[in-house]
């Protein structure tokens, strides 16, 4: 009997819309071929690791309208056509006409103004493109994206080529553009941002981030009708002035103007009056909070995040913060001088609807004020106390009991925290990200109430946890199966028996394990054996490590995507093997490889030179590997770095 | 032989001698300029025009001359004080010169004795000016070295009125004494200048000048001045009277070869006010017109034409460099091919800029134009938008078109090269006529002419300069 007696179909799309979870989704498709068909029909984007499924995954899930291929290898202009061609000629005719989000960030290899120029053509619904990344990126690329008129989000951080040209060109062209980000976009220039400001009328969000534009650019940005949010970070030629053209506008909900050395309180104030629905406002380092700022800020009504990073605070000054803005639901203090106990207290004390503080590196911050945190914000999702080496368990105990919704905790450096802390911290049962690094007094006891309690973890941090071993990851392996990223580097007491308990991690993607004198090539094999999904992992100075398990890294771990083997013991031939088996290898660290030969490099990149995008290597080989490898890999796109 | 034309082919014969031996070790225009500046300075530029003939006549004298020359120069540096070697090198100057008068009038008397048969008026008339001329120079030079013994007194204040001004010559006789191209030079700037102020408003009071109009075929006419004997047009006055020399010598004397006097000139040696003439563009309806309410009157000549060519008249001339540029004068199309090319800021409607912001500025005013990427690039998207596969040849068909376009570019350059240096030589030769027209159109016409100018040796003083180029 078919399960559609039960369930109709459509109630089957509104279950299987609810389900989120990549690994949930997993489960639902094996049940059985309607829930199969449903999930694939409903289905609206993919994330493709590896190009050469990308064909029947497209066949498979035809109603897909977003696209990811940043974490493919050679994403390049051929696999474009194909990939084009193949979608005109399915008979959903998919990616023709319904692809509307397409993610090409960091496909370095080979992508090129004919390719996108084949997409412009090709879809023309899309709406939003990332090409971040792309360093070679230039005019005729930006003209060819121009091409797509329907666009409205465009990312295009650190496409160094892309000029004032390549810019007006996609503001001519994109008139419906509404976010665009040209971070790190280094040759683009007040002229470009000027044009745009004169043609895109429809922008909302701008990110002119580490641009050498003046205040002139602030000026024609201010004309934008409709800009909500400016993000201006690190921008060194803008000053005062600059923020009080912004006045004019009159939209603007979020604005960061971090790491501009030009920009005072001052400017900030007047751009405070003029723009009363300000919800976001992000100032890291500003020389100094004048008394006029904390004053204005009582205008925003609505204001939900306040980060004054690396500021000096006073304690007068936080609570005249506190005072003054009402409905904070975000506060940065991170590297804040000055902020003590009694400061933290006032701050926090009206501020109900906290939901994340950052206190890293606010030294003199100890329990009390975790404390005062805890009876105030009960609805904290997210908390950093980084190097808040005061903090201890009293602390913790206080946040968990009434705290139960945190999410991310970061402890990073609190080397006031021992078992009993994390004991207590267990309650807060959803915790997704737990940072414990440099905490040398932890030991496997108080990793094990973690691991027993916290079954949501994804992340987990324990670098230097020197106490920990073996034990934690066994109960790690058994308590927190979504555990995704782990980072036991320099954890010596970690042993190959640990690292086999390792595989049984199903969902890790991301392993550093840096250091590990005790885990041999047994170790890794058992743990690469297990782990399919391995994407990331850093074998820095494992020296113990021999051929046998990069040999199995080489046969098992298909989807690792990065890789760092520097300072380890791995001979020319497994080298070749892990380089040339391992498909989904985009990025590469080989610094101090001990027993390798100059030809064994030459080799290795031979065998990888199609796919990788990044390759980090000791200086000397610049000179003598030949110039035909690196010659091939420049012209693969990929970016060697020299140490 | 004329005795006049003797006289004048002379002069430009020792002309380059004399600013020879002046500069021997600087030969370049700028300092002869200043020399000569500094002459006129010293209420002295018949002086110099008397180191010319002197030097014609009696070349024993020359070095002397020179020699009392630069010590004036030299003397001129510092203040006017008294200097007994100055006082003696003019006084012997002043001998030197009375030598000379004396000499001239016995050559005159000697001609006129052996060729009585023609009595010539104008040429009895034009030696009588030579003469006064003289005369009158010898009289100012004797009360300058007078007034030098007058310590209170500045030579150049007290006796510039003394110049022997139109007023005191005859028009012809003022043209016979600059045949230098230094005049013609500046002359040509003037003009030039102008020419740049065609658009402007001039703002004279209606009445105070006097409005001349011009037919268009009379502005559209490529010559302007016609040989009376022979028919043969030209742009210009000066190759005119260039070509007249070859219908007889009667055309060669100074006088005749010598540039009509300018309206200034006239109406200074007139000594009486008379009225700026002012331009009206044919064209009815034009602000340039003079029934237009707003009338704007045209300064000159050349305006008139170069703004009835520009404003009335289809563009003919294309550039062809770039083939998009169009020009209804000619030297406007010259002065384009000289920056064509180095536009390099393209936007999509073909127009090109030679700065990045104007380019910007113009794509900010009109809708849909976008910054042009370079043409090469551009094709080969085209190119690839209609192949199936993009791999193909896309690139290599940009570059062939490129190769073409390179091909065709090259002579064109050359040619334009070609031209930019002629006109330079025409104008550093010219001998400016009454209304010395500038305009190039049509150059090739009176290359004849010019030709004629060069090989009759009367170029010397630009050939001395432009060096090889010529």
């Amino acid at each position: 009997m078919s399960i559609l007696a039960v369930l109709t179909e459509d109630l089957l799309v509104r279950v299987n819309s609810r389900i989120e979870d990549g690994a949930d989704r997993r489960s639902w498709r094996l049940v059985c071929k309607e829930f199969l068909r449903v999930d694939s029909l409903t289905r609206k984007s993919l994330r493709v690791l590896r190009s050469e499924f990308i064909f029947s995954l497209l066949r498979r899930f035809p109603n897909v309208d977003a696209l990811d291929l940043s974490a493919c290898p050679r994403v390049d202009d051929g696999m474009l056509t194909l990939l084009l061609a193949r979608g005109a000629a399915s008979t959903t005719a998919s990616l023709r006409w319904n692809l509307r989000s397409l993610n090409l960030s960091r496909a370095t290899n080979g992508m090129s103004f004919k390719g996108l120029a084949l997409i412009a053509s090709a879809c023309s619904q899309l709406e939003k493109l990332d090409v971040s990344y792309n360093c070679r990126l230039g005019d005729r690329e930006a003209a060819a994206i121009s091409g797509i008129e329907g666009l409205k989000e465009l990312r295009l951080d650190k496409c160094l080529e892309v000029t004032d040209v390549g810019l007006v060109k996609i503001a001519v062209g994109c008139q419906k553009l509404e976010k665009l980000s040209l971070k790190w976009c280094m040759e683009i220039s007040d002229l470009g941002v000027n044009l745009l400001s004169v043609k895109c009328w429809s922008l909302k969000f701008l990110d002119i981030s580490y641009l050498k534009v003046t205040n002139e650019s602030l000026c024609s940005i201010a004309s934008l009708p409709k800009l909500e949010g400016l993000t201006m970070v690190g921008c060194p030629l803008v000053n005062d002035s600059g923020l009080e053209f912004l006045s004019r506008g009159h939209s603007l909900k979020e604005i960061d103007i971090s790491r501009c050395e030009g920009v005072s309180s001052s400017g900030l104030v007047s751009l405070i009056r003029a723009h009363c629905n300000l919800m976001r406002i992000i100032a890291g380092y500003l020389p100094e909070l004048s008394a006029a700022l904390l004053d204005s800020l009582k205008l925003l009504k609505n204001l939900t995040t306040l980060i004054i990073n690396g500021t000096q605070v006073s304690e007068t000054v936080l609570q005249t913060i506190s005072s003054n803005c009402k409905s904070l639901i975000e506060i940065g203090l991170s590297k804040c001088i000055g902020v003590t106990n009694v400061g933290i207290l006032q701050l926090v004390s009206s501020h109900q609807k906290l939901k994340v503080l950052d206190l890293t590196c606010c030294g003199s911050v100890t329990d009390a004020a975790v404390c005062a945190v805890a009876d105030s914000c009960s609805s904290l999702v997210r908390l950093k106390l980084e190097a808040c080496y005061m903090v201890t368990e009293k602390g913790l105990e206080r946040l968990a009991s009434s705290c139960l919704l945190l999410e991310e905790v970061d402890l990073t450096d609190c080397s006031g925290i021992n078992d009993s802390g994390l004991e207590c911290l267990s309650r807060c049962s959803r915790l997704v990200s737990l940072k414990l690094g440099l905490c040398f007094t932890i030991s496997d006891k108080g990793l094990s109430y973690i691991a027993a309690n916290c079954s949501e973890l994804c992340e987990l941090d324990l670098y230097r946890c020197t106490g920990i071993g073996d034990e934690t990851l066994a109960a790690l392996s058994n308590g927190c199966k979504k555990l995704k990223k782990l980072n036991i580097s320099y954890c010596i007491e970690i042993t190959d028996r640990g690292m086999k308990s390792l595989g049984s991690l199903g969902e890790l993607v991301d392993l550093e394990m840096r250091g590990l004198h005790n885990v041999t090539g047994v170790g890794l094999a058992a743990f690469a054996a297990m782990s399919k999904r391995l994407a990331d992992l850093d074998l820095k100075h494992c020296e113990n490590i021999d051929d046998s398990g990069f040999w199995a890294l080489a046969c098992y771990s298909h989807n690792l995507r990065q890789i760092n083997l520097s300072n380890c013991n791995i001979s020319d031939v497994t080298l070749c093997m892990v380089m040339g088996n391992l498909t989904r290898l985009q990025e590469a660290k080989l610094v101090h490889l001990a027993n390798i030969t100059v030809e064994g490099f030459e080799l290795a990149l031979r065998a990888c030179c199609v796919r990788i995008k990044k390759v980090k290597m000791v200086s000397e080989l610049r000179l003598l590997l030949s110039s035909e490898i690196l010659e091939i890999l420049h012209a693969k796109g990929c970016i060697i770095r020299w140490d | 032989m004329d005795p006049e034309d003797e006289i004048c082919g002379e002069t430009w014969g020792t002309k380059s001698s004399l600013s020879n031996s002046l500069q021997e070790k600087s030969a370049d225009f700028g300092s002869q300029q200043q020399l000569q500046k500094k002459w006129d300075n010293n209420n002295s530029s018949c002086i110099m025009d008397y180191g010319f003939r002197i030097g014609q006549q009696q070349p024993p004298f020359r070095e002397q001359i020179n020699n009392s020359i630069q010590g004036k120069n030299s003397n001129d540096n510092k203040p006017p004080e008294w200097d007994p070697s100055a006082m003696l090198n003019n006084l012997s100057f002043l001998e030197q010169k009375i030598h000379q008068l004396n000499d001239m009038v016995h050559l005159i008397i000697t001609r006129k004795g052996r060729v009585p048969s023609k009595p010539d008026e104008l040429l009895t008339q034009q030696q009588q000016q030579l003469i006064t001329a003289d005369l009158t120079s010898i009289i100012v030079q004797l009360i300058s070295t007078a007034g030098t013994l007058l310590p209170s007194v500045k030579t150049i204040g007290q006796f510039s009125q003394f110049t022997p001004k139109p007023a005191a010559v005859s028009p012809e006789q003022q043209h016979q004494q600059p045949n230098n191209s230094m005049d013609v030079d500046h002359n040509y700037t003037t003009e030039e200048h102008e020419e740049h102020e065609d658009g402007e408003a001039e703002h004279l009071p209606p009445g105070s000048y006097e409005i001349l109009q011009l037919e268009k075929e009379e502005i559209l006419a490529p010559h302007t001045h016609f040989c009376t004997i022979c028919g043969k047009g030209f742009k210009r006055d000066a190759n005119l009277r260039m070509h007249m020399r070859g219908h007889g010598d009667e055309y060669k004397t100074p006088a005749a070869l010598a540039k009509p006097p300018t309206i200034k000139e006239v109406s200074s040696a007139a000594a009486e006010p008379v009225m700026i003439k002012r331009y009206s563009c044919p064209f009815s309806g034009c602000k340039r017109n003079k029934d237009h309410k707003k009338f704007q009157p045209l300064k000159t000549i050349l305006c008139v034409k170069n703004h009835y060519k520009r404003t009335h008249c289809d563009k003919s001339y294309v550039c062809s460099r770039c083939n998009t540029k169009k020009f209804s004068v000619m030297a406007d199309l010259k002065t384009h091919e000289k920056h064509c090319g180095r536009d390099k800021w393209l936007c999509s409607c073909g127009t090109t800029f030679s700065r990045k912001d104007k380019l910007f500025g113009h794509i900010a005013l009109f809708q849909g134009h976008t910054p042009a990427i370079p043409p090469d690039e551009t094709k080969t998207v085209v190119a690839l938008a209609h192949t199936d596969d993009p791999a193909a040849d896309g690139g290599g068909l940009g570059d062939q078109a490129l190769m073409d376009f390179k091909s065709v570019d090259d002579p064109v350059g050359a040619a334009a090269v070609a031209s930019c240096f002629s006109p330079l030589n025409f104008d550093s030769c010219n001998f400016g006529g009454g209304f010395p027209d500038f305009n190039r159109q049509g150059f090739d016409d009176s290359e004849a002419s010019f030709s004629f100018l060069l090989s009759g040796g009367s170029c010397n003083y630009s050939n001395q300069n432009t060096g090889g180029e010529s």
